[in-house]
């Protein structure tokens, strides 16, 4: 897939999809990213200092045991402060010489000291003369005085060549005079004489490792750990209880850290090398036993991690699906206006986008219905006044001639007035039955008001007034047919049939800012502001074209607004008994010559 | 939009926070010790020993079976010399640091029962529920103290007289029953050594007796204790001793006649190693070489009770008892597991039998398998004579005047007479001090 190929497949996601996805990926990238880099970078340092921790670790037990030697050492300094002593081990000596009794009790009373004063895990003490001297004190046994230095003893030779440095000798058995062995190390020291510079002898004391095995006890570094100490050359001194891993590499001299691999794993070796004993202390623990607490971490982090991460998801998810549900309801509830059916509405609950969306979509739901309702009784009325066209289409010929036949006789008869009126009601009716156009000039309109009143002066006689005052230039204007008869028609009945004596009607047109006002006033009783109330809400709100008195004055009010729009149409004015005023209201301009077809 | 986005950064950042706290947390502990494992920790007693004469071994392996069987309890014993034991144990208690529990042989016990060193047992014997009428009663009542018991005895040791067979059949001295033929009384113990003299090589000892240490003191009290009318020690009040009298020092006459005729050769330092070696006769030491000498390979020896020399039959004899040092830090558990440790080590005292000594608890002495155990029933009744060093808060320290004096005169460096006298004025002048 290509990249375009997945932006487009994004593009055509949902836009909660594409909302979680985002959320996604401003998550759970960086948490992750985050997250392997902080505890890489942890086991990084957790390495390091695990092993720094190691080798301070050994470096505190060495010190630890140095101190200790060092006590032991200060030991083997004793002779120097008993001259009787160094007198011994100086005495020129047969093999199974004797002691004499004081000799007993200086050498006993010494090595006492050396006991006493010495730690209680000391062992054994042996003094040894350059001349066959020698005192050797073995756990339970009595001193024994016939042992002799063994010339080629790896630690003579050592003690030879340091003057003044005490040697530590590696564990070894000493054997008791009952047949016990002893597991002992052993600080010797070649002792001086201050005044020749010659070698005296020599002081061994035999120490229990044990000691210094408690020492190495205290420390715990691991539960698979390996402590040891080994000597100059690798020997085993000696090991804390517990693990044992095969050799390491040799020499481990000074201080460092180093791995090695076995077969279980890899295996962190700390090595430090004590400057009093000369001994190398080496720690052995497998890396992953160090390394527990930082799997630890990292289980934690990766289970913090995606607890986080699940719980951003599920908020981001219902988040997601939370904001475009009014966006879906939106788009469902367009399918059905689609459909048709508009009589849907959005809840707005709030002024967000959303909200805003919503109530443009009300707004033009409702508009559209609405205007379907207008174009509806457009077309119902149009129907309605062509049927009734139609209807009075019955027989429109025979009327004619019957009027002309009516007209003939009151001509022969010589009555004018029936000529007149014969004539009158055929051109009314040839105007009304033929005025299918939409609309006409305002100049057929008043011939067809003319033709009309002259009939009803003719029923009224002198008691009918018409006054017309067309202002200039307004003949031309488009009105709508048959729109200015009914209110004259109304202006009549209100005027004239119910009051008494005269009536006076005026028609007048005027055009004024682009607006044709034509005016029908009458001077009858009018009408109570009541009865005004009621036709003026009628005109208002109501499309009801049910017979009521009025409707000639609601249907041309209806068509007018029908055809120009709201602020045109009818309307009443009117005082008690000074008359009523029906004012029309048009839009001022010549009709376009295809509408007067 | 605007709203969602401030949503997410804040659900982002609150996660990585969690996150750098949860990090930091680890970071800065580092690496974390493992709990300990034991439900119950190990209480860990140190136990103080002056074994010094082959029994240590048997000591030491009683110790290794009480831990195997008490996951527990772990006794560490350190051993030390005799001859710097009670000096090394004085300094502990005097410093805070004393063991959890010591072995105090029944001569030392009243310097340690002065000033509560030691504790009075009354109470944590009858927790653990230790059953005193169990023991010897001789062996018990030298740890009583105003009827209370501070120290749980462990055995009773005394002299007896080991004979190495091969050397004793080579100078006709053995009999049918492989006991030595010995003639009646002092006189004819002289002659005894003299024919064995005479019938072995030069440079093995007829008797072997170190010329130095307690020794000879034991003998001389053995001796002592056998005439009519001696072994007294001090005076009424305990305020002189009264050994500078004509029994004693025909006793140490007695002993000193050994040295100065070399049927005890001069210059013997260890005594014990020498009849280990083969090189002696006849070894008069204390039953706690009998082991010791069993493991010795081509040594073929006998054990009798010191003869009777004089009067009646007595020998010097001690007891190694159990005790707790006086220490403010030490816990009821740990008392209760020292009183664990004693009654195991008394109840399994047949253990202890094998190095030679005498079980404290008559039980045990009755018992078949202590029965079965050659040599031990042939000197159990020495148990019965066993002639203690007299009950004084200084006996050690007087002990170790006749030891000085005694060592003297072992090398001829005064007669037995200046030796007493000495000695004397030595003891009356520490008892006064």
């Amino acid at each position: 897939m290509s990249i375009r190929n997945v932006t487009q497949w994004f593009k055509n996601q949902e836009l909660a999809r594409k909302l979680i996805w985002i959320n996604c990926l401003l998550v759970v990238v960086p948490l992750v990213a985050m997250g392997v880099f902080t505890f890489t970078s942890f086991q990084g340092t957790m390495e390091k200092n695990v092993g720094g921790y190691q080798l301070q670790t050994l470096k505190q037990v060495t010190l630890n045991i140095d101190t200790y030697m060092n006590e032991l050492n200060r030991l083997t300094l004793m002779p120097y402060q008993y001259n009787e002593i160094l007198a011994y081990l100086r005495s020129e000596r047969k093999p199974g010489q004797p002691l004499t009794l004081k000799e007993i009790d200086e050498l006993n009373s010494f090595v006492s000291q050396v006991f006493i004063n010495g730690r209680v895990d000391i062992m054994g003490v042996s003094l040894y003369g350059e001349r066959g001297a020698s005192y050797v004190v073995l756990p339970e046994s009595q001193y024994v005085t016939t042992y002799k230095l063994d010339e080629s003893a790896e630690w003579l030779k050592q003690a030879k060549g340091l003057f003044g440095q005490p040697i530590f000798i590696t564990t070894h058995e000493v054997k008791s005079t009952s047949g016990m062995s002893y597991e002992v190390f052993s600080i010797a020291r070649e002792l001086k004489s201050f005044d020749t510079g010659q070698t005296l002898g020599y002081i061994v004391i035999d120490i229990d490792p044990a000691s210094v095995r408690g020492i190495l006890t205290q420390v715990n570094m691991g539960n698979r750990e390996s402590l040891s100490i080994l000597d100059r050359s690798g020997n085993l001194v000696l090991r804390k209880e517990g693990y044992e891993y095969p050799d390491q590499p040799w020499p481990l001299q000074g201080e460092g850290i180093t791995q090695m691999r076995e077969n279980g794993g890899d295996l962190l070796i700390a090595y430090f090398t004590s400057k009093v004993t000369g001994w190398t202390t080496v720690s052995t623990v497998p890396v992953d036993e160090l390394m527990k607490a930082s799997d630890r971490v990292r289980n934690s982090i990766a289970l913090i991690g995606a607890i986080c991460i699940g719980l951003a998801m599920l908020t981001s998810v219902f988040i997601a699906f939370r904001i475009t549900k009014p966006l879906r309801k939106l788009s469902r509830l367009m399918r059905k206006v689609e459909q048709g059916d508009l009589q849907v509405s959005f809840p707005v609950a709030n002024r967000d986008e959303i909200g805003r969306l919503g109530y443009a979509f009300n707004t033009m739901v409702s508009k559209l219905s609405e205007l379907g309702y207008l174009l509806y009784e457009t077309e119902i009325r149009e129907k309605d006044a062509q049927i009734a066209a139609l209807q009075s289409k019955i027989n429109p010929h025979f009327l004619y001639n019957t009027l002309g036949s009516i007209s003939m006789y009151a001509e022969l008869e010589g009555n004018r007035e029936i000529v007149t009126m014969a004539n009158n009601l055929s051109r009314l009716l040839r105007y009304s039955l033929s005025s299918r156009k939409e609309l006409v000039t305002l100049r057929d309109e008043m011939e067809h008001v003319k033709g009309y009143m002259t009939i009803q002066k003719m029923r009224y006689g002198e008691r009918l007034h018409f006054d017309v005052d067309i202002g200039a230039g307004t003949m031309d204007f488009a009105v709508i047919p048959l729109m200015i008869q009914p209110i004259v028609e109304n202006a009549i009945i209100h005027g004239l049939d119910k009051g008494i004596g005269d009536g006076r009607i005026r028609l007048i047109c005027r055009e004024e800012e682009a607006v044709l006002s034509i005016i029908v006033e009458d001077d009858g009783i009018g009408m109570t502001e009541t009865q005004l109330d009621e036709i003026r809400f009628r005109l208002l709100h109501d499309n009801d074209l049910g017979g009521k008195t009025g409707n000639g004055l609601l249907n041309v009010h209806r068509r007018i607004i029908l055809h120009f729009g709201e602020p045109y149409g009818l309307r009443l004015e009117s005082m008690p008994f000074r008359g009523l005023q029906a004012i029309l209201t048009l839009p001022a301009f010549r009709p376009p010559q295809e509408k007067l077809a | 939009m605007g709203k969602k986005r401030a949503f997410r950064t804040m659900k982002s950042g609150l996660a990585i926070a969690v996150l750098i706290l949860a990090l930091g947390g680890c970071v800065g502990r580092g690496p974390e010790a493992p709990p300990a494992a034991a439900d119950a920790p190990v209480i860990r007693l140190e136990y103080w020993t002056p074994f010094s004469g082959g029994d240590n071994r048997f000591m030491t392996e009683m110790i290794s079976r009480f831990n195997k069987e008490h996951d527990n309890i772990r006794i560490v014993q350190t051993n030390s010399r005799l001859d710097d034991y009670y000096s090394r144990l004085r300094t502990a208690i005097l410093a805070g640091n004393a063991p959890d529990v010591a072995v105090i042989h029944t001569t030392s016990l009243p310097q340690f029962v002065q000033n509560g060193y030691i504790e009075n047992l009354e109470k944590p014997a009858t927790d653990i529920g230790l059953d005193w009428t169990a023991f010897n009663p001789n062996i018990l009542k030298s740890t009583v103290f105003d009827g209370q018991p501070y120290a749980v005895p462990l055995d009773t040791h005394a002299l007896v007289m080991y004979y190495n067979k091969t050397l004793l059949r080579q100078a006709g001295l053995l009999g049918p029953d492989d006991k030595p033929v010995i003639g009646a009384g002092a006189k004819g113990y002289i002659e005894f050594l003299e024919k064995i003299r005479s019938a072995i090589p030069a440079d093995t000892a007829p008797m072997a007796q170190p010329s130095t240490r307690i020794d000879s003191v034991w003998l001389w009290w053995s001796l002592y204790n056998q005439m009519k009318g001696g072994g007294s020690f001090y005076n009424e009040d305990a305020s002189r001793t009264v050994i500078d009298n004509a029994k004693a020092l025909e006793a140490l006459k007695y002993v000193n006649g050994l040295y100065r005729s070399k049927l005890i050769p001069p210059d013997i330092n260890d005594a014990f190693k020498l009849f280990y070696d083969g090189k002696a006769a006849v070894l008069i030491t204390g039953m706690w070489g009998t082991g010791a000498f069993e493991n010795a390979e081509g040594l073929d020896f006998g054990v009798v009770p010191v003869p009777v020399f004089y009067d009646r039959p007595a020998v010097w004899g001690d007891s190694h008892t159990l005790t707790i040092p006086a220490n403010r830090s030490m816990s009821s558990e740990q008392r209760k597991a020292v009183m664990t440790f004693a009654k195991w080590m008394v109840d399994n005292s047949e253990l202890w039998a094998k190095a030679g000594h005498v079980p404290s608890m008559t039980k045990a002495v009755l018992s078949d398998e202590f029965r079965k155990l050659k040599f031990r029933s042939d000197y159990a009744a020495t148990a019965n004579y066993v002639a203690y060093w007299p009950r004084h808060v200084k006996q050690w320290s007087i002990v170790e005047i006749l030891i000085k004096e005694f060592e003297r005169m072992n090398y001829g460096q005064q007669t037995p007479e200046q030796t007493l006298r000495k000695a004397a004025r030595l003891i009356d002048a520490e008892l006064t001090s």
